[in-house]
């Protein structure tokens, strides 16, 4: 299997969204980005969408739906207590505890989520292909054989693009799954 | 949009992106200076203290305290709501001001954030121990079980209390550690000696910062900022409710949601301020954590003082308005005057006007100040609570089973011990854990300024 990637080093977020810009206009495919925080138009730009918000949403919908039917079932069907003759399906008083109860599922199903999607958890064995990314690197990796899309090499233009490093690695494929 | 030339760099001293980590991962690098080891003791002592008291209510029963029937709430509740109220901080400033994007919140998220799982962790120690028999306090975990009644009381507000208290211990550590993680992968790549590589890449879940764990990490910090700020609302709310819904004079009224809600940001965001003072002052923070930013936090206080101050006023106001003869006996002959006229008096004054003094901008750039005036918000914080409790309790309906309450030293001893836990938590988190969330730093360091210049 071919594992061969050109990394380039950027010391700057405006260098490697500029960069991101122009080994995109030579149809070139990234690999991956690994940046020291977030960066928007990286993200967006290697084609990446979450639908974790909506998949909360749901989560949320699903979560309520079935803790008001558990506070039914048990506060009226399966043993009803008499509380100063007050009525046993009592839906105000359910309302409060269902909003918590809800949140409190919500965060175990998105911490979990967020395990499964972003591929962490303790102990994972990960590639990082340099490890300046977590401190003051932005860093671009992209297949060797997808060099030669471009019109000029592309060591020339990553540095054109202002990288102040480039250079060729075997980086292994992560195998998580 | 954070403007820059009005307010000033969030980061000053020209910082690259690698002297940031530096600066900030420095004080884990160092040796345990000589001050932290002396207060780690002190705290270690307080804890101490704290467990004996602890073990003598475990195992003689709440005798050992001072409540009584009338005053069966006595500084367990007080110091309940007062360390919950403190464990608001972290919400408010984490979660509030991130969906307010407000970018200055990125210096001191982190410390607020670790505050709250601590002050929260001490807080749920209060109800368990005030149950009496702590070993039966799985009773309130929903199960169907064999005990009499079948399920738990779901319309009590004491049910929804646990609930919502484990909800927000959860929901805040989890905040709080998956805000570490990408901190704690800069830890691990940059340590030489084994063990720490060892110990921060496990701690790190494998966290290697490429947009596939961006894009996710977002969307997990959105999901649950969104979500735990109804949580901190619900929270105390809740806790309130737990007066409120009683018939007790000075308790049942439709005001004490909203009214401990706003209390207990005001203690968080002022347990803050003196926290960051000390870590600003102690590890050389002051390019991270600036004067616009304690700036900002003082200018919160005074607004929050403010309606505190009409909180106090409008009860004073809907008891003597309700002519409700116990309400007004509560207010005007057992707070504002009377047998608890010093806690009612040191509440007002604390919280409602001493802050006044943080308008002038002279006093909030005396830093020395600034933090006695936090320190004294947290004193005035505990006397609202001790003045809800107490004097509603020991005077009410019928003067024949009125009640004075003063604590034993087993209850003092909690408390202290309390302090000393929280101490010690919030050392521990000095020495091992970035005290200022440097991804989320460095990604802030731009705002405002386009041209900003790093080597």
């Amino acid at each position: 299997m071919e594992n061969k990637r050109i990394i380039g080093v950027f010391d700057s977020e405006a260098q490697l969204v500029s960069a991101i810009g122009q080994v995109q206009e030579n149809h070139i495919r990234i690999n991956e980005i690994y940046t020291p925080y977030p960066v928007m138009k990286a993200i967006d730009a290697m084609g990446k969408r979450s639908i974790f918000t909506f998949a909360a949403f749901l989560y949320g919908l699903f979560s309520a739906l079935a803790i008001l039917a558990f506070l039914y079932y048990t506060s009226v069907v399966d043993w009803p207590l008499n509380f100063g003759g007050k009525p046993s399906s009592a839906f105000p008083s359910f309302i409060v505890i269902t909003i918590v109860l809800t949140i409190f599922m919500v965060t175990i199903l998105s911490l979990l989520t967020f395990s499964v999607r972003a591929k962490i958890w303790p102990g994972k064995a990960y590639v990082l292909p340099d490890a300046r990314s977590t401190d003051d690197k932005f860093i671009m990796v992209i297949d060797r054989t997808e060099a030669d899309k471009a019109e000029k090499p592309l060591e020339t233009l990553l540095k054109d693009a202002g990288a102040s490093e480039v250079y060729e690695k075997e980086v292994e494929e992560e195998n998580v799954f | 949009m954070y403007d820059r030339e009005i307010r000033g760099p969030l980061v000053t001293g020209n910082k690259t992106f690698g002297q940031v980590t530096t600066d900030i991962i420095q004080p884990l690098e160092q040796k345990t200076p000589l001050w932290w080891k002396a207060v780690f003791g002190i705290s270690i002592l307080a804890s101490l203290w704290g467990f004996y008291a602890i073990y003598i209510t475990v195992s003689q029963g709440i005798g050992t305290w001072g409540v009584n029937n009338a005053v069966g709430w006595g500084w367990a509740i007080i110091n309940f709501v007062w360390w919950i109220g403190i464990g608001h901080a972290g919400t408010a400033f984490s979660i509030f001001l991130l969906i307010l994007r407000q970018k200055w919140r990125t210096s001191i998220n982190r410390a607020a954030e670790a505050m709250t799982v601590v002050a929260v962790g001490c807080a749920a120690l209060f109800p368990a121990l005030h149950m009496g028999r702590v070993w039966l306090a799985f009773f309130i975990i929903p199960y169907p079980n064999t005990r009499g009644p079948l399920w738990v009381n779901y319309n009590s507000p004491l049910f929804w209390d646990f609930i919502a208290i484990s909800a927000y211990l959860l929901i805040s550590l989890s905040f709080w550690y998956f805000g570490m993680v990408p901190d704690f992968a800069s830890i691990r790549d940059r340590a030489k000696s084994k063990v720490k590589k060892m110990v921060y890449g496990l701690l790190a879940f494998g966290w290697t910062g490429s947009t596939r764990e961006w894009l996710r990490y977002e969307g997990l910090s959105y999901v649950l900022g969104g979500i735990a700020a109804v949580l901190v609302v619900s929270v105390h709310s809740i806790v309130s409710t737990d007066f409120a819904v009683s018939v007790i004079p000075g308790w049942h009224t439709t005001i004490f949601p909203p009214y401990f809600v706003i209390g207990a940001i005001f203690s968080g965001f002022a347990m803050v301020m003196t926290l960051m003072i000390i870590i600003r002052k102690l590890y050389h923070l002051q390019d991270y954590i600036t004067n616009a930013h304690l700036n900002a936090i003082s200018k919160i206080l005074i607004f929050i003082s403010l309606i505190m101050g009409t909180a106090y006023a409008t009860e004073v106001f809907m008891a003597w308005y309700s002519g409700n003869e116990y309400e007004i006996f509560t207010f005007f002959h057992n707070r504002i005057t009377g047998e608890y006229t010093f806690q009612f008096w040191a509440m007002v004054v604390c919280n409602a006007i001493i802050p006044q003094l943080l308008w002038s901008k002279k006093i909030r750039k005396n830093l020395t100040i600034v933090f006695i005036i936090s320190l004294i918000i947290n004193v005035g914080m505990w006397y609202e609570r001790f003045n809800i409790v107490i004097t509603s309790l020991a005077n009410d309906y019928l003067p024949s089973s009125w009640a004075p309450y003063s604590p034993t030293w087993v209850e003092i001893g909690t408390y202290v011990g309390t302090l000393g836990l929280f101490a010690i938590g919030v050392l521990l988190f000095f020495r091992y854990i970035p005290m200022v969330a440097i991804h989320e730093v460095k990604s802030v360091m731009n705002a405002g300024n386009d041209e900003h210049k790093h080597s």
